[in-house]
């Protein structure tokens, strides 16, 4: 498949500070690619390094074919982004904000300005100065800046902030079309974990500047910790009629007994009925699954720091 | 392609909705209305005691209120008071974009950089051009209601050639200030060495070395005193190294920010 994407052994050094250390990432044409990182792991340090805002201390940066580099040919005519915060210039109207992006990205006709207000629902908004607008709507402002010439790749810095839960729907909803219609290459960057599993055909964990772990959904599923929950009115009983019949049970806080057995979990009736016939049935039975942001906290925790 | 014409377009859009463009047209307004004061007292101080514009106990310097002596004061004023109001032209062009965080939206673009920076630096050319032609038509305007004696024509488009000449050298030297402002990151490290600099301009004059330091130059032009060609080869090479600090710095520092 066609990289949008790579960087090999990127590092970025402010001073004694490393703020990217060693990244090599690829992501893939059309693919949605999320990058994870608590504040201050560098992810938008490697943003800024993939739009050639800050220069690499070593390493490659490649985006849509086209090495990043001081005096080289570059491909922003393919390339959205929205950095950080949605910011605008204040005394413009949102309109003429999106205008004047049109005017900086020669080609671009003159109706992609009605078609990215209309896109991003700013079209109330659109003779409103951008200095007053609500942050959600500063974020969709953002956004249209972004995706006015319809490009190929958008690298976008917590796309989702301060949009209402509605607009945070939305914005998902278009993001995917994108990248399924469109073919548009996304990678995000954003602390908002249950909304990157929702969206993200690829999650990049990022901590202290280095990339921890690159998994797809399939891996998430398979990496991530599953236990089976049970309650027992006589936890004791319970916990000695599970061993009985071949599990390995643990008293956890609150009086629940955990199991991890993968047979366990995965024929959680066999356990049912073994307390049943034991003489003490559970009263709650109960599979957990480790979500995306359990998962990201142990990972970054067995990492050190943080979390 | 640089899409130059394009850039330029987009920043004169951001200077005309922005109320800094009026404030500068109304400080640039002062200047011949000070002027204008200082000629009234001096047509006739005794009528300017007697309405309160001076106290009675004002020791007024001596000059003779005619064309030729306004004219030379406003060309003094603008070597002056135009570096600051022209500096602060091009800090607000500049500064906005850090402190608005607007200059990341320029960094990534078709544009390159450096049409960006060259558009901001005509468009702050353009927009000193502009307040020097309100300063010569509200100080035309100013010397009529004022009434002075009859000067030859010549005589008052040679004072206004000197503005107009004073005005340009100004412009080639306030460039330095977009760097300050860029690698500043705003307005207050810039303002801060724009007074720093028209401080070490007056002492240097003072010093009687005016003539080589950039930004006492206008004001030794003012004053009437003769430029040599090294004082001209000063003012460029200022002009140049403040247009290729700017550009550099956009290109190659980190933006991190």
């Amino acid at each position: 498949m066609e990289t949008a994407i790579e960087t090999h052994a990127l590092v970025k050094r402010y001073g004694d500070v490393t703020a990217v250390d060693g990244l090599s990432l690829h992501v893939a044409r059309g693919e949605i690619y999320a990058f994870l990182g608590l504040n201050g792991a560098g992810k938008t340090t490697t943003v800024r390094l993939l739009l050639g805002m800050v220069r690499p201390t070593s390493g490659e940066v490649t985006v849509l074919g086209k090495q990043i580099r001081f005096g080289l040919d570059k491909p922003w005519d393919r390339v959205g982004y929205l950095v950080e915060t949605a910011d605008a210039y204040p005394e413009l109207t949102v309109r003429e904000n999106l205008e004047a992006v049109r005017r900086l990205r020669p080609g671009v006709e003159s109706a992609a300005v009605d078609r990215a207000i209309e896109r991003l629902g700013l079209g109330a908004y659109a003779n409103r100065r951008s200095g007053t607008l609500s942050l959600g709507n500063s974020q969709r402002l953002g956004l249209a800046k972004a995706l006015l010439h319809r490009p190929d790749l958008l690298l976008l810095d917590e796309p989702a902030n301060g949009l209402d839960p509605a607009g945070i729907v939305e914005i998902r909803n278009l993001l995917i079309e994108l990248s399924r219609q469109e073919g548009v290459t996304v990678f995000l960057c954003s602390h908002i974990l249950a909304e990157v599993a929702r969206l993200a055909q690829r999650i990049g964990i990022l901590h202290q500047g280095r990339l921890l772990q690159e998994l797809g959904l399939e891996d998430l599923e398979r990496n991530r910790r599953r236990r089976l929950v049970v309650r027992a009115r006589d936890a004791d009983a319970a916990l000695v009629a599970l061993r009985g019949g071949g599990w390995s049970p643990v008293l956890a806080a609150g009086g629940e007994i955990e199991i991890r057995d993968a047979a366990a979990i995965e024929r959680p009736d066999d356990v049912a009925a073994g307390l049943v016939q034991a003489g003490c049935p559970p009263t709650m039975l109960m599979v957990e699954e480790e979500d995306l942001e359990q998962y990201f906290l142990r990972l970054v925790g067995q990492a050190g720091g943080g979390a | 392609m640089t899409n130059l014409a394009q850039a330029v377009y987009v920043e004169m859009l951001k200077a005309r909705r922005s109320r800094v463009s009026l404030f500068t047209a109304l400080g640039i307004l002062i200047l011949p209305l000070a002027a204008g004061f200082f000629m009234i007292i001096l047509k006739d101080p005794e009528l300017a005691r007697r309405v309160g514009l001076i106290s009675t106990k004002a020791h007024l310097v001596a000059g003779s209120a005619d064309w030729p002596s306004y004219l030379g004061l406003l060309t003094q004023s603008i070597a002056g008071g135009g570096l600051v109001l022209f500096g602060l032209v091009v800090i607000w062009v500049f500064g906005r974009e850090f402190s608005d965080r607007t200059a990341k939206d320029l960094l990534a673009l078709p544009t390159p950089r450096s049409a960006v920076v060259l558009s901001k630096f005509v468009v702050t050319a353009m927009w000193c051009a502009a307040l020097t032609a309100v300063l010569c038509l509200f100080g035309l305007a100013v010397g009529v209601a004022i009434g002075f004696p009859p000067a030859s024509h010549q005589a008052i488009l040679e004072g206004f050639l000197a503005i107009v000449a004073a005005a340009l050298m100004v412009i080639a030297l306030v460039t330095p200030m977009g760097f300050f402002a860029s690698a500043g990151r705003g307005y207050l490290a810039p303002m801060g060495t724009t007074f720093l600099i028209l401080l070490l301009a007056q002492v240097i004059a003072a010093a009687g070395w005016g003539e080589y330091f950039p930004w006492s130059i206008p004001g030794v032009f003012s004053q009437g005193q003769p430029l040599g060609a090294a004082s001209y080869a000063i003012l460029l090479l200022t002009s140049l190294a403040g247009l290729a600090a700017t550009l550099r710095w956009w290109e190659r520092a980190d933006q991190a920010r």
